[in-house]
This record gives C-alpha cells, structure tokens and sequence, in this order.
C-alpha cells in the first residue's frame, strides 16, 4: 500500500494536466487569495529513508546470569534523534533481568544516520533485537547482537493500517502539519503513532525501525478548516494560548478585564465575546462553561501554558459532526505537546515590574506528549490598577503500548489581577484621566481551573476505539465597573438612596465532568479508503452564580441581581462519513444530535414586591420573600426544561490535484441558551447557525520551501444572536445576524525561516434593519513570521560551537470597526518583536511587544455611563475605550538541561 | 436560510470582497453628535417686563423670571399619562444631555446659551428633563436658589407686588406617607421637570433651544394666599415651603409643569 501511495503520487505529479493548473491558479488570483496553513496532504507524500546504524555496541551478557547458563532475547525500542544520536530505550520485548538491563545499557550507546523525510532528517524508532547465548565454559561475553536468526516482528501493531500513513510524516518543529483534508487515505482517529514499517538491514544486524509521525488530526472539512502547527512560530511572542488563535484568518482578540479574564474572540464576524460561540478546548477536554454568569459558553485560556501548544486546530465554522454545543462561529482545539525533551528554565523579566518563571520538563525517552511544566507570573501593570500574578502547573504522561494510547493530563492554574476596566474618551481627552488610568480600582478578576482527565485510544482490527473522560473545577470572581454611577434605581420600597455604584462583582463556580468517545472504522472500497465513525459526548455542570452590586462608599454589596444554580446536562450522539468514491473527490460529513436539560434554580426570582407589609417592609433586600401584605412566598423559583437540536454537516473536497483542493462546506451548529432565560417547560432557544463555505487552497513543496494558500469564501447566518450589554455587564439576547466575507492565508516554510499570514474581510449585519453589528472588524490582517538557524559568522564560534539565532515577529492590523451610533473606531497595527541568542544549553532572549509603543486602544464602545467625572450626570452614548498596551520590554535567560533541541 | 442565498454565498461573498476593499460605508445606524444649547424666554416677549392675565383672573406684570437651570435631557421615553415615575434616572435611552448650568433670563427672547455644547444621538427625542439643581440631585440639604420671580399682579383693586425665591431641598422634600415604601418620593424627584414631550432629532451643529414662558408658572396661582411681608410698600413673598397653597401651585403646577411654561425645539441644520 505504500507503493501504491507512492505511485498515486507519482501519478499526481506526472498526470496533472497543465490546463486545470492554470485556471486553478486563475482563479485563486482572482480571489485575492492569501493562504493557509498547510496541511500537508494535499502535498505529495514524502520520501521516507529509515535509520541506518553507524556504531554497533555489543551487549555484555550479564554475570550474574551465567551460572544459569540462559540464552535471552531482549528488544529494545530505540529512539533516534534527528542527529542520529539515541536518546531514549526501552524494552519491548523483556527476557528480565538482568538481560534487558544490559540490552538497554548497549542500546543507548548505538549511534545511527537518521531516518530522512525527503532528505531531511528526522526522529525516528528502531528495534534492536539482543540475543543473549549461554556462554560456553567461561565465555564473558556473548557476541550481541549477533546476526538475529529470526526478524523480530516489527513494532507496528498488527492492526495498523501502516502503509499509506507512511505519507505523512512531519516533523513537527520545522514544518507545516500535513493537509488530512486531501490525504487520499488516512485515519481520522488514528491512535498515534502513525508509523511505516521499513525493514532494513544492517551489516552484521538486521533491526525494524519504525518512523514516528506526529498524531494526525480528523479529516479535513475543507478551506474552513485549518490545523496549525505552531512550529518555528512559536518565537513569534504570545502572551497566552489565546494569541495562538491569530495563526488562522479572521481573529482579533481584545480585552477590557485582565489578564485573568478571558479574552474576547473575533472570527469571522462574530463578536464571540469570551467564547460563546466557539467552542474551545485543550486535547479534546472543553474549555467553554456552559451556565457561566458572565456569559454562558465563557472560556478563558489563560491556564494553558503558551510553550506547551503544539499544534491548534480550528474550523471557522460548524462543518464537522464532531464539534458541539458553542461550535456557532467555530472550533478550536489546542493539542499540547513539548518536543524538546530535558528540562528547560527560563526567566524573563522586564518593564513595569514584569517577571516569568517557567520550568518545563519532557523526560528524555518519553513521548512528546508526556511533559510538565510550571510557569509563575507577576506583573505590577502598564498604568493603574493592572497588577496580577498567576501560577500555572501542567503535567500530561502519554504512553503507549501495542495497542493502546494512553494519556493523563491534570492541571492547576490560579491567577489574580486587578483591571482598569474602561475610559471615557472624553475625560480622557479633557485630561480629566491618563490613557492608561482606571475609575475603580475596585475591579479585577481572581480565577482558577483544576482539571484531570483521561484518553485511552485501544486499536481491535480495523476499529479503533477512543474514550476520554475529564473533571474540570472552576472558581472564578470578577469585579467590572462599566457604567459608574447609573443603573441604581430608586425602588419605592427601598429607602431613599443615591447613585451607590455599578460595579458588579460575579462570582462562579463551575464542577464539570463528562466523557466523549468514538469508534472508528476504515476498509477499502472502490480501491479507496472508507471510513465511518461514531462518537459520543457527554457533560454534565453543576454551577453556581451569582452577582451584587456593590456600594462604591463602603464596599459593600447592596444588591444582588441573580443567584442561580444550574445543572446542565448535554449529551451528543454523530456519525461521520470519510467516503472517497474517487480518488480526488471526497465526501465527508454527517450528522450531529444533541440534547441539552436545564434545571435552574433562580434564589433571586423575586426581586420586587407589589403590596409589600406596613408593619415588615423589605426594605433594601434584592430577593424579596413577601408579597400581598405578608403573604408568605419564597424567592426562589426552580424552572427545568430541556431542548435538542440536529445539526447536519457536510463537505465536498475535489483533489488535492497538483497540490490544489477546492471544497464546499455546510454546516448547522447551535448555542445552548443561557440559564439565565430559562423559564419553565418553555421551549428552549437556542442560536442556531447556519454556514457555508466554498475556498481553494494549495499546499505543495516547491523546492526548499513548502508552500501553501488558501482562501475561501463564507456565510453563515445566526437566528438568535447574543449582544454584549455594557449595562447589563452581560449578553443580551437580539434578533437574527448574518455575516459574508471571505478568509485567506499563506505560509511558506523554508530551511530557515517561516513566514505566515492572513487576510479576513467580513460584513456583519443584523437580518431585520441591514444594520452592521458593531464592534465587529471588517478587516484583519496579520503577520507572523520567524528566522531561526546558526549564526554564519566564523569568528562567533566559541569553540567551534555556533551561535544559534532567532529573529521573529508579529503584526497585526485591525481596520476601523463599527461602533454604535453610525461610528467607527480607530485602527489597531502593533508589532511584536522577539529576538533569541544561543549557544550550548543557554539562550539569551529580548522581547518587545508593541514594538513602536503605539497607543492605540484594544477596545471601544458607545454607550451611556455616568462615572461623575461631570457635575452632572452623563446619561448620553458616550465613546469609552480599553486602552491597548504600551511598549513591553522583556528579557529572558533560559537554559536547557538534557535532551535535545 | 434560502437556498439561493446558501448557495449564492460564495458569489455574494467574492462580489462583496471585490467592492468593499476600502469599505461600504455601512453603519451601525444613528450619529453621536454635538450641538448648541440655548434656552430663552417666550418669543414674544420684549426683554423688559412681561404682562398677562393669568388664568385665575390676575393681571400679572413680570418683572423678574429667572430660572436656574443645572442640566437638562432628552430621551426616546414617550410620555405616558398616569405612569408613576421611579428614579431619578429613566429607563430607556437618552438621546441629548446639556451639562452646563444656565441661569436663564425668562423675560428675554434671546437664545442664551448653555456653557457647554450639547452632546447627543442622532435619534428622536420625545421627552424632555430639566434638572433645577446647582449640584448633586439628591442632595437633601440645598438652599440654592432656583427660580427668581418678581412682579405685580392686580386682580379686583387688589395689587399684590410679589417674589418668589425658591429654592429646592429640605423645603420641598415629601415624607413617605406609607412606611411600606420609604423610597417613595427621593428629593430627585422634586428638583426634575420630568416628561416633557418633545419630538425632535438632535443634528449635528444645530441648536438646541428650550423657551420658557414663564407666565405659566402662575397659571393656578392665587396670589391673595401669598404671604404678605411687608406692608409699607406691600410686598408678598411666596414662602419656599410646600405649606402654602400658593407656593405649592407655584411649585408644583408652575415650575414643574411638564407641559405649558417649557418646550424643546430644533434649530439650524
């Protein structure tokens, strides 16, 4: 079957006739196309060379065994770094010991030529068979590994569909991951490794090596679907895993909390606040909270810590059955790996009062997805009242055995920061407050996430069954103060009072537990490869919320708005089809079914009292228990429902022809409603989107450099959207919404160097006036790119040892976005910058973040505040901002102990 | 969605991409605008003294009419009889605030304007605030004067040369009748001439005008229950407190009627 790849390859290159090339290109250039991120598939499949051994070590045949007089066999599996070096053993096949401690011990002092990917070389796996004679009389030794009498079996489970995977091995740090989405055969869950067999022989040995690739992601649903392999950009700076987002088109990022507080995600014309309407998560466990207060589907992840991404994979779109509730502008998946194994420190430090602690650790001979790591933050902040600091801890072990993954990850994350929330634009142009200046200082955010969970991926045939379960807990507070002094009212039963103050403080806690699994099943039919899979998910919220407003004098709460508890349950049931009837054509898709239950309990359900008592009046209490002069009625009310939805999903992929695919993508995904609107046995909402999008994308190795663009072209349409209110310091429920744009990027990926961009136009109305959504940008652009390699310069080697040097920055363009009131607001263009300097295990580091020290404003809103600044009250639309950060500064050493870079 | 729509998307999308390189000029929909904002007496009236017959059979000369006025707004609130007020703030979106305070000649007709510009949204006005306040509205304790009245009315033989300096705090503040609602009537609620219909779009660069005829404040004011206080030459004073009927319908039917002495208009662009 790898012949047969191979040759369908020849074939691609051989066979494309010139024409389609041409008008493909043409129309690509019509387009205005820009990019994508590769995925690799559409590229031919490299040429793959396996480990050759340059030094043999015999292993000592163990003293301690010689009176027993005992032949062994011992194999070992070998882990060849890309310098041929071998940096981790470990026994496949045990006699005991003491034979496999002598197997190992000579293993580990074999060197090879590594395995080569097109040339290039890469890690790679062997095993070294070690057969242990009786030694005859006194003999020391046996000669080992003698030449092996029986070829040991190869380390590839039996039910592995080997062949055709051989196409897509990567190498993570340097290169763009594969295209699946135009593989002409692959395994949507394969458990990784994905490896080919290639049997070699050496002089005097013979030895199975195996060539590890990296874990494949499903299928791809087309141009909206884009796996990123952060690679070399990971030099490009980032300040949390959010900013890994703008890899892919259309992504704008603000924040008017902390950094404690989730950012605000754009993508593709929704405003998806804090995660609302994309559904995130780390490794397959989710990020979103469902019943959150502060906005239902709220993901803040900031707990993830940026060195750990390996790889991201969005769809800006509901396209695959796989994605669920949340999945209304999209997905995003973080996949977590550490490819340098050792330990890493790295300290950074820099202007106001910033300073990094991060400790990461990837065992040597473990797998990339076996790690910890444990990064400490604090900041004094850029202007007032933006100190925090933050403690992470990640741990995940990824194991492996014939048949089995195997993967624990458990993480902690506890952070702390005040916030300068937002300005009015005209106190700040009337000097009344700086740029960077707060009315409150009041706000802020304290947060924390604790998570286990589980993945066990077993291989039966050609079935391969995935099982996944997680427990995340989440304690989250924050402190927001948008409008100042406006939204208290004067009830007739309250005692006569002023404007006391509108900062909310919210507080939440969220238990979250659930599973999602799959069976995968794939056969050739038509020649082809056919694949079918069923999953499921499940999860199940128990969340509390709640939310005063407190008194700006005292500090007191004084009212409570809401006090809910939730348990939300959502189960999901697909089916996905990877049917390729033809060679370049490929159908893929299939259908999702959700049902989502509500169990509410509102304790501040009423909040007003039409006849209250004379002689017991309620006074200043927000959840009032009497009503009818004193007849007796609890404020809580309990309200449960439940809702389903079904969401077919489909794409259509012609090619990869020459390099060049073109798809078709539709798709339904919905939101859950918000707890907060739950009203008993009522039919329950949900946002319901509606997608399509139709792109082109190219992805080939041209020479030295792997190429790759794609663009495409998109609508979806929201029926029930969600507003964010200022006022209310929450979203708001609005009518329909549709959005039509079109997304592109480009990457090219050389020796030295990889380069990345993207380009998102997008108009965003409301479906009942033909009015823009605000807030929304019409266009984004951004920029990452990375020079990396040795200093060229002889006289900079310190004993023959070259400099290593990285160079690599990122920009971004924001362009005017519409604000309510016929507005705009100004543009945003910062550049990041990070330069690194190395040599043996140390690396001396600079980066600067808004490298120009532009001041610009990361947010903008119109709306009505009153934060007495004025002698009387602002009740008028007024332009408020967040201001964007100034120039940062930070310095880094690190030090790299063991493994390998 | 409709099919055509669905599966016209890519076209609409790249027609759209193609034509909005620099943008449709789409928006949000409204304006944020500024203005002028001036207050005057009623149109007809000379600048000196202003003569009527008030409607309880008075003929009143003016002398002195002038109004203190802190702030003033206007808001989409469309005016309802009978809805009971509730804070001090109202619901619903204001679309024009004029923040600088004014004391404001009721006698002339001449636009005096406001110390600051007006700000606002390009959206329709129905309702009209004044706010009679030199400083926090809730302030209990404020003896500022707010109205500024003197004049002669006549009625029968019967002259009655008066003032009236009033002012808006302690005075005016209305216990709770019922300890079930304390919250009843904040002193807010004294100082705001609330719900004064209005029906006008602030514009960019024009001119918000309030007229203020200030022979309505005295429309059911009987001025032989004004407290004389002096008798050589006569003078009558209203009392500034809420215990006399003619301070009350001053007050109450006069100074805070919101239809008759006060109305909003739009001028200039």
């Amino acid at each position: 079957m790898l012949l047969h790849a191979m040759q369908t390859s020849c074939i691609t290159k051989q066979g494309a006739a010139a024409w389609p090339i041409r008008w493909t290109l043409a129309l690509l250039l019509a387009l205005g196309v820009h990019s994508t991120v590769a995925r690799a598939a559409d590229k031919p499949a490299p040429v793959l060379s396996p480990p050759q051994p340059v030094e043999h070590v015999p292993a000592t045949y163990p003293a301690a065994a010689r009176e027993a007089r005992k032949s062994a066999r011992v194999i070992v599996l070998a882990t060849v770094a890309a310098n041929g070096e071998v940096t981790a053993v470990e026994v496949s096949e045990s006699a005991g010991e003491p034979f496999d401690s002598a197997a190992l011990s000579a293993a580990r002092r074999w060197r090879f030529s590594p395995a080569r990917s097109d040339g290039k070389p890469i890690e790679s796996q062997v095993q070294i068979p070690f057969l242990f004679h009786a030694p005859v009389e006194l003999a020391e030794t046996a000669p080992s590994p003698s030449p092996v009498l029986a070829p040991p079996p190869p380390v590839v489970p039996a039910n592995e569909a080997p062949v055709e995977r051989a196409t897509v091995t990567e190498d993570r740090a340097t290169r763009a991951r594969p295209d699946a989405a135009s593989t002409p055969s692959r395994d949507n869950a394969s458990a990784e490794p994905t490896r080919a067999v290639a049997e070699t022989a050496a002089s005097k040995t013979s030895f199975a090596s195996t060539i590890t690739s990296k874990r494949l992601p499903p299928a791809s649903r087309g141009a909206a679907d884009f796996h990123v392999e952060i690679g070399a950009l990971s030099a490009v700076p980032r300040k949390n895993a959010s900013e890994a987002l703008k890899l892919v088109p259309g992504i704008l990022l603000t924040n008017d909390g902390s950094e404690a507080h989730a950012d605000q995600v754009f993508l593709r014309g929704f405003d998806a606040r804090e995660g609302q309407d994309i559904e995130f998560s780390v490794g397959g466990v989710p990020i979103n909270e469902s019943g959150n207060l502060h906005g239902n589907g709220y993901s803040d992840t900031h707990f993830i810590v940026p060195e750990l991404i390996a790889a991201l994979r969005v769809i800006e779109g509901p396209f695959d059955p796989r994605q669920g509730n949340y999945a209304v502008a999209g997905s995003a998946d973080y996949e977590l790996g550490l490819s340098q194994r050792g330990i890493l420190g790295k300290f950074s430090a820099g202007n106001f009062g910033t300073l990094r602690a991060l400790l990461l650790w990837g065992p040597k001979g473990a797998r990339e997805g076996t790690f910890a790591a444990v990064e400490l933050y604090e900041t004094a902040g850029f202007g007032q009242n933006r100190d925090g600091r933050r403690a992470t801890v990640m741990a995940q072990y990824e194991g492996r055995s014939a048949a089995h993954l195997y993967r624990i990850t458990a993480q902690a994350y506890i952070a702390s920061f005040h916030s300068a929330g937002v300005l009015r634009e005209d106190d700040y142009r009337s000097a009344r407050l700086g740029f960077f200046d707060t009315y409150d200082t009041r706000q802020g955010a304290d947060t924390g996430r604790y998570s286990l969970s589980g993945l066990l991926e077993s291989r039966v045939g050609s079935l391969l069954v995935r099982n996944q379960a997680y427990a995340i807990a989440r304690p989250m507070r924050l402190r927001e103060n948008f409008t100042g002094f406006l939204l208290d009212t004067q009830e007739p039963t309250q005692s006569l009072h002023g404007q006391r103050g509108d900062l909310i403080d919210l507080q939440s806690m969220a238990g979250t537990f659930g599973a999602r699994g799959s069976a995968h099943l794939s056969g050739d039919i038509f020649h082809q490869t056919q694949e079918i899979e069923v999953g499921y998910f499940a999860r199940g919220d128990l969340v509390t919320n709640s939310q005063h407003r407190v008194e700006a004098a005292t500090g007191n709460p004084y009212a409570v708005e809401t006090d809910l508890e939730s348990r939300l349950g959502d189960i999901g049931l697909y089916v996905d089809f990877n049917l390729r009837p033809y060679r370049y054509i490929a159908l893929r898709g299939g259908v999702r079914a959700d049902l989502f239950t509500y169990d509410v309990l509102d304790k501040c359900a009423v909040q007003s009292v039409a006849h209250p008592s004379r002689e017991n009046p309620p006074g200043d209490a927000s959840c009032l228990s009497q009503q009818d002069f004193g007849k007796y009625r609890e404020p809580i009310q309990r309200s449960t429902t439940t809702g389903s939805a079904v969401m077919p999903r489909a794409s259509l992929i012609l090619g990869p022809l020459w390099g060049i695919s073109a798809a078709v993508s539709y798709g339904q995904g919905v939101r859950s409603i918000d707890p907060y609107y739950i009203t008993q046995d009522a039919k329950t909402p949900f946002a319901s989107a509606q997608s399509i999008d139709a792109g082109l994308s190219f992805a080939r190795r041209l020479g030295p450099i792997d190429l790759s663009l794609r663009s495409a072209f998109f609508q979806t349409r929201v029926d029930r959207d969600l507003i964010f209110s200022q006022t209310a310091g929450r979203n708001l429920l609005s009518n329909g919404t549709t959005r039509i744009g079109s997304a592109s990027a480009v990457r090219v990926i050389g020796g030295f160097f990889d380069l990345a961009a993207n380009l998102t136009y997008v108009r965003a109305t409301f479906d009942d006036t033909g009015l823009l959504i605000p807030y929304v940008p019409d266009w984004v652009f951004r920029f990452d790119g990375s020079l990396f390699g040795e200093l060229p310069w002889d006289k900079l080697r310190i004993r023959g040892k070259a400099f290593r040097g990285t160079l690599a920055a990122g920009f971004t363009y924001v362009s005017p976005r519409p604000l309510p009131q016929g507005e705009r607001s100004n543009p945003i263009a910062v550049t990041d910058l990070n330069a690194t300097l190395g040599i043996w295990l140390f690396d001396l580091g600079i980066v600067a973040t808004n490298l120009f020290d532009v001041q610009y404003r990361l947010g903008e809103y119109n709306y009505a505040s009153d934060f007495g600044s004025q002698p009387f009250p602002t009740l008028v639309p007024m332009r408020h901002f967040s201001a964007g950060a100034p120039r940062q500064v930070l310095f880094s050493l690190s030090v790299q102990i063991g493994g390998g870079r | 969605m409709k099919r055509t729509a669905t599966w016209l998307a890519p076209i609409a999308g790249l027609a759209v991409s193609l034509g909005c390189w620099a943008g449709c000029g789409d928006t949000t929909g409204g304006a944020r605008v500024a203005f002028d904002v001036a207050a005057a007496g009623p149109s007809d009236a000379t600048g000196g003294a202003l003569t009527f017959m008030s409607p309880q059979g008075y003929r009143v000369t003016l002398d002195r009419a002038r109004l203190y006025i802190g702030a003033l707004y206007l808001n989409q609130t469309v005016p309802t009889s009978g809805a009971q007020e509730t804070g001090c703030i109202r619901p619903g979106i204001y679309v024009a605030q004029a923040t600088g305070s004014l004391w404001v000649d009721a006698l002339s007709p001449q636009q005096q304007p406001f110390a600051t510009r007006g700000e606002g949204i390009a959206s329709e006005a129905k309702a009209g605030e004044l706010w009679l306040t030199a400083g926090d509205i809730q302030r209990i304790d404020d003896n500022t004067v707010i109205v500024d009245a003197a004049g002669t009315a006549q009625r029968g033989g019967q002259s009655y040369p008066f003032e009236a300096q009033l002012s808006i705090g302690r005075n005016r503040l209305i216990p709770s009748m019922d300890p079930a609602y304390p919250g009843t009537n904040p002193i807010c609620k004294q100082r705001i001439v609330s719900l004064i219909p209005t029906d006008l779009i602030p514009q960019e660069g024009g001119t918000l005008l309030l007229r203020i005829d200030p022979r309505r404040w005295f429309d059911t004011v009987d001025f032989s229950q004004v407290p004389k206080v002096q008798d050589s030459p006569a003078l009558y004073r209203f009392s500034n407190r809420n215990d006399n009927p003619a301070d009350l319908s001053l007050f109450n039917n006069g100074i805070r009627s919101r239809s008759g002495p006060y109305s909003f208009s739009w001028q200039g662009t």
